[in-house]
């Protein structure tokens, strides 16, 4: 009977596990055959780019989610940085022109600003969702205050061309930066001894604490790897639109949490990937394009992805984990 | 030692008030004058109706971030069915943030998704819904019905701006009944010791739907009170409101750990978030920058207020 009982939690598990996944295919088809010109080479090459900003966004976010803690800074600190990187490059603002190093310059601002926000979590033991949320707030506070509500263009084709525009194989650059942005967070998870740490945080931060992990360093860095990749979002973001303002951002917390929980990753911290959130970003993207598709009003997809959100995390969680929920 | 603390606890956002106030003053005489002082305090009553409801959420030690996006909603609601409907625009309009509050306890409680996460999700329907109910325009409200439907709101009484008497009644029916019903003791006991009252038989999660439907009308009677002030309803009509109102709760003495709190305390924390407010356009910080000093003055008030004994690992 327990083996049976063990193979059937085994069975659940594996479907979980490839659930999104199909999900993500049965989407597909249902899309396809209601409108065929969604496979065509340019549809798909469309939403790979759509998908590009997101992708990036929740390789970020996923490290956070798995460790059972949530950064809702996400827009805050992509507009700070979008805003940053269009005033380094030649625009009609400012006389500062570093053309592509604004790039690096973007990021190093998100990760500062991500440290921040571990600094303000772990050392003044505060949760997450609330440090997050007054940092991320902040950070669009700053992003207009420089910018006095006007809004900065951007005159670098060269930053546009390398960050958006520019194709290689006919694929526009953000997706190529975007798929390396996905390998470097892989890495990150796989390879590196931070990575592991992470997983046992969201498992059980009391036992990992006990076998000796750093989990306030691990913890602090995580938030600030996240920034890294908020920060190159903002500079993609810029050179995708060619201007800098402080709404840039907006909806895109939102967008990166449904994927991420989509995706399989599950709130409570322990279980998932980034591999998930890649998964999670098309459904996302798979989703908003079949709508455009046929034709549904854009405003609506906010409503959906809220809806998915609730199923996701309602199928995903796992209620033996948690007697009390706040 | 430890009676003094706790009476320094009780008083200390009172205290910050005056200081604050007084601070103020000195900049600017007329500040004191009785006709400001009543501007003031009716400016506030948004906010403080707004963040209200949400107190019972966070002393049970849940959040409800969907407060400004629910507020929106119903004055999208309120401006298109005016005309139609009247004066039962209004309760239609409310029902809108009922539900609203309704569906994200709901979901919080029976399907056991974390209510920071359940509100946001819902935030995202009711954002939608807000856009469907005005098309996507902001909806101006004719002078005429706005006179005959929402005096109540915006006029005067003994000389008091109407807001001020709409904010004063549901202080006092809100702290009515945190106060003495069995449904208020209830919601400090869950924030206190979920499981003590789960063991002792009540049906925690009818009292908590309950809690964020209360909060879900607040901001629903928030975005009404909020039209009828400005004469428009929008779908985006209460952004920026959310980190004030979760900051007056706090910066009030709220712990957002649950089983401490008032809805006097959201008041005079309301007043405090409004002053400091008027302190920094005196100074001439930029109204975007204030954003800032909110984020800052929020994470520094929750950083105080928390019990940190009641939870042993901070996510």
């Amino acid at each position: 009977m327990a083996a049976i009982a063990v193979e059937r939690g085994q069975m659940l598990g594996h479907w979980r596990r490839w659930a999104p996944v199909a999900v993500l295919l049965g989407l597909c088809l249902v899309v396809g055959l209601i409108n065929p010109s969604f496979f065509s080479f340019g549809n798909a090459v469309r939403m790979l780019n759509t998908a590009a900003i997101p992708l990036v966004v929740c390789m970020g976010a996923t490290f956070v989610i798995l460790m059972g803690s949530i950064d809702l800074s996400v827009e805050g600190t992509i507009a700070l940085c979008a805003v940053a990187a269009s005033m380094l490059v030649t625009n009609d603002l400012t006389g500062v022109t570093i053309g592509l190093w604004s790039v690096p310059a973007a990021i190093l601002l998100g990760g500062a600003l991500g440290l921040l926000n571990g600094l303000v979590h772990v050392k003044l033991r505060i949760p997450s969702f609330m440090a997050t949320l007054g940092i991320g707030f902040a950070g669009i506070g700053i992003a207009t205050a420089i910018l006095g509500g006007v809004m900065v263009r951007i005159a670098d084709t060269d930053f546009r061309n390398w960050l958006s525009l520019g194709r290689l194989f006919g694929i526009p650059a953000a997706v190529w930066i975007a798929g390396i942005a996905v390998l470097a967070a892989w890495v990150i998870q796989e390879r590196t001894r931070i990575g592991r740490w992470i997983y046992a945080i969201g498992t059980d931060e009391q036992t990992a604490r006990n076998s000796g992990i750093p989990v306030e360093r691990t913890r602090i860095l995580i938030f600030g790897v996240a920034g890294l990749f908020y920060g190159l979002a903002g500079a993609l973001s810029a050179a995708q639109i060619g201007r800098g303002h402080a709404l840039i951002a907006q909806d895109r917390l939102f967008t990166a949490i449904t994927a991420v929980v989509v995706g399989g990753t599950a709130l409570s911290g322990g279980v998932g990937s980034v591999l998930n959130s890649v998964i999670g970003v098309f459904i996302v993207i798979v989703l908003a394009n079949g709508m455009v598709l046929m034709g549904i009003e854009p405003y609506v997809q906010k409503g959906v992805q809220g809806i998915l959100i609730i199923a996701a995390v309602a199928l995903a969680l796992d209620r033996s984990r948690l007697d009390v929920v706040k | 030692m430890r009676a003094m603390r706790q009476r320094l606890d009780t008083w200390l956002p009172l205290i910050v008030l005056g200081v604050l106030v007084l601070a103020v003053g000195l900049y600017d005489r007329t500040f004191f004058s009785l006709g400001n002082v009543l501007e003031v305090t009716a400016d506030t009553m948004t906010l403080f109706l707004m963040a209200s409801g949400v107190t019972l959420v966070i002393m049970m030690g849940g959040i409800d971030l969907s407060v400004q996006a629910v507020a929106s909603m119903t004055s999208c609601i309120l401006a298109v069915y005016l005309p139609e409907l009247g004066f039962f625009a209004i309760p239609f309009a409310v029902l809108g943030g009922i539900v609203a509050g309704f569906v994200g306890g709901y979901v919080s409680t029976r399907l056991r998704i974390p209510s920071f996460i359940a509100t946001l999700a819902v935030s995202g329907a009711v954002l939608s819904a807000g856009y469907w109910f005005s098309e996507t325009r902001s909806i101006n409200i004719p002078g005429e019905l706005s006179q005959k439907y929402l005096s109540w709101a915006v006029g005067n009484f003994l000389g008091v701006p109407n807001e001020i008497w709409v904010g004063a009644f549901f202080l006092v029916l809100l702290s009515l009944v945190l106060g003495l019903t069995p449904f208020g003791r209830v919601v400090r006991g869950i924030g206190a010791q979920e499981r003590a009252v789960i063991a002792s038989g009540i049906d925690v999660d009818r009292v908590k739907i309950a809690a964020y439907t209360l909060s879900g009308t607040m901001a629903g009677i928030a975005g009404v009170v909020m039209a009828a002030r400005l004469g428009s309803g929008s779908p985006t009509l209460a952004n920026e409101f959310l980190l004030p109102a979760i900051a007056s709760i706090v910066v009030g003495g709220t712990a957002i750990t649950g089983g401490v709190g008032s809805v006097w305390r959201t008041f005079v924390g309301a007043l405090i978030v409004q002053v400091v407010r008027i302190g920094m356009t005196f100074m001439g910080v930029s109204v975007f920058a204030q954003q800032i000093v909110f984020g800052v003055i929020l994470v520094a008030a929750v950083a105080v207020t928390m019990d940190r004994n009641k939870v042993l690992v901070i996510k």
